[in-house]
């Protein structure tokens, strides 16, 4: 519990810095909306542009009129931002105590390797769950002045619980790399670099269909917000793929961090 | 039974060496010297007893425990300062001592205060901005606070000023009288010399000898000091001798064997000074550099 609380502490300055951007990007793009909200003219616009774009922008599912529509177009950058601070949340929590050679002490104490993973994996999680429910209740406020309707919170929530999803993902892999890279300043940059480029994989596989198969590989086809909203649910097949994925990377690292030297 | 008892343990890192077949036992209540200089393998050593590493082959046991397998359960029971502390930058000492002692089962309230009042350390103040020796006593007080069966100190006084230099060995012997046991790992002879009963000497990640602080001072090697006028070294060149060195008119050198053979020969000269002595730790040490 102790290290689990300090934790807390050391990431409530990041989870705020995180937090900070999310609220402004959301209060940002609610107010561009206000340009497409029932506005036809905007859809005859955007008729106009080329399919590939609308693809790679993933406009096409959603009527960008509607308060739903534009969140569903909004999705991608929650789940970006959620990957993203999950990621370096869980790589660096394991790491930096390398970094910082503050190791001599912290895995001197009577504690094993496993009982420090379990308590700052959890203060990363607590943070994942944080961030989450800050997005939600931020955006619950910003689009009050369009009053949505009940299938605008639905949709809401779902995405919500999507972007939990992604956050994990991120977290175990995070973590894993935290554990077990033995550059450990490269953990932070090496969970972006496997960020974007899922990412990417993610735009690629929608845009052509050769590369279809790409989706299996990408957790950012898994929670599509255009498939979210056309299936009104999660595909079963993705959920197990995600449980499988943080499932393993858990593991391992819990594996190799016990078995490997710490850097000094 | 040993506090700590190491059995050819090896750690290469990769194809670097770290120690290799070391092989000691440190017995409850003692104050064991390490001595080696930079690079010989006294904080690898350190590490691997600490579970920090783990070795390439060869086992080690504390408290009758293997380090590898029971480290939490060992590390109950251990203190260790290490030659350069690193704490959480953004944390008062105050509360980083009182995390430290939460990992404890007893209250260490109590000794904290007092070990922080004898080393002098403020404690309100933010670990950044502590100086380096500031940063040493705080590693001197989370080392001790939870009263250790065993404490492991690496390079320890690097930092301190010579007055609180004095008040941690003072310290040390304190913990050492109440039966506290000590691995006391240095290349400062001096220290070792004041403070230890046994050394291990470790070169190039081997041990080299093992023994007694008087012992190695006395039954081998005299330290041998003539002056003398038309002094010629040459008929110093018994067997035994070594290090000889010549000086304007006087000769020094170490000698191993029956000192009555060095006696005999200076019965024929005419000398104007003669000593004969105990080498310190240093020059012994040197020589099993050389």
């Amino acid at each position: 519990m102790n290290i689990f609380l300090r934790e807390l502490k050391a990431n409530r300055k990041s989870l705020v810095i995180w937090s900070v951007i999310l609220i402004l990007l959301i209060l940002i793009a609610v107010s561009k909306f206000s340009a497409f909200a029932d506005n036809p003219e905007m859809l005859a616009i955007l008729d106009s542009m080329p399919d590939v774009v609308m693809d790679a922008m993933s406009m096409r599912a959603f009527n960008l009129t509607t308060v739903t529509g534009f969140y569903g177009l909004m999705f991608i950058y929650f789940g970006l931002m959620g990957a993203m601070a999950a990621a370096m949340w869980g790589s660096e929590i394991i790491s930096k105590e390398e970094r910082d050679k503050t190791v001599e002490f912290s895995l001197v104490l009577p504690v094993s390797r496993s009982r420090v993973i379990t308590a700052k994996a959890s203060a990363a999680l607590a943070n994942c769950i944080a961030f989450v429910l800050i997005t939600w209740g931020v955006s619950l406020v910003a689009v009050r002045p369009y009053s949505p309707d009940r299938a605008f919170y639905e949709f809401l929530a779902l995405e919500m619980a999507a972007m939990f999803l992604i956050e994990l993902i991120f977290l175990a892999i995070g973590l894993l790399l935290g554990c077990a890279m033995k550059r450990y300043k490269r953990s932070a940059s090496t969970a972006v670099a496997i960020i974007l480029m899922t990412y990417f994989m993610s735009i690629f596989s929608v845009m052509d269909e050769r590369l279809d198969f790409l989706k299996y590989a990408t957790p950012f086809r898994y929670y599509d917000a255009g498939e979210l909203l056309r299936r009104g649910g999660m595909d079963g097949v993705y959920l197990l793929l995600s449980l499988v994925i943080v499932v393993v990377c858990v593991a391992a690292a819990y594996v190799t961090y016990n078995r490997r030297d710490l850097y000094i | 039974m040993s506090i700590i008892d190491v059995s050819n343990l090896t750690k290469y890192y990769g194809k670097a060496r770290g120690i290799v077949d070391v092989s000691f036992g440190v017995e409850e209540g003692e104050i064991f010297g390490f001595i080696g200089p930079n690079g010989a393998g006294k904080s690898t050593t350190i590490r691997l007893l600490l579970s920090l590493i783990h070795p390439t082959s060869g086992t080690a046991r504390i408290f009758g425990k293997d380090v590898t397998t029971d480290g939490p359960e060992i590390r109950r029971d251990i203190g260790y300062l290490p030659s350069e502390v690193y704490y959480y930058e953004g944390m008062k000492v105050i509360d980083l001592l009182k995390y430290s002692a939460s990992f404890y089962d007893h209250d260490c309230t109590r000794r904290m205060h007092a070990l922080s009042e004898a080393m002098e350390l403020e404690m309100n103040r933010r670990i950044s901005d502590l100086s380096y020796g500031n940063k040493k006593k705080v590693g001197i007080v989370q080392g001790l606070l939870h009263s250790p069966k065993l404490l492991f100190l690496d390079e320890p006084t690097a930092g301190l000023d010579p007055l609180m230099q004095r008040r941690f060995f003072d310290l040390i012997r304190e913990e050492n009288a109440r039966g506290v046991t000590v691995f006391f790992s240095s290349h400062i002879l001096g220290e070792v010399q004041r403070l230890c009963d046994r050394v291990g000497i470790i070169r190039e990640g081997r041990i080299v000898e093992i023994s007694d602080i008087r012992t190695l001072q006395q039954s081998n090697y005299k330290k041998v000091n003539v002056s003398a006028e038309g002094l010629d070294p040459t008929a110093f060149d018994l067997p035994g001798v070594t290090n000889l060195q010549t000086e304007d008119g006087s000769v020094r050198f170490f000698f191993k064997g029956d000192i009555n053979a060095v006696l005999q020969k200076l019965g024929g000269t005419r000398v104007t000074d003669v000593t004969i002595e105990e080498p310190t730790l240093e020059e012994i040490f040197m020589h099993y550099y050389e």
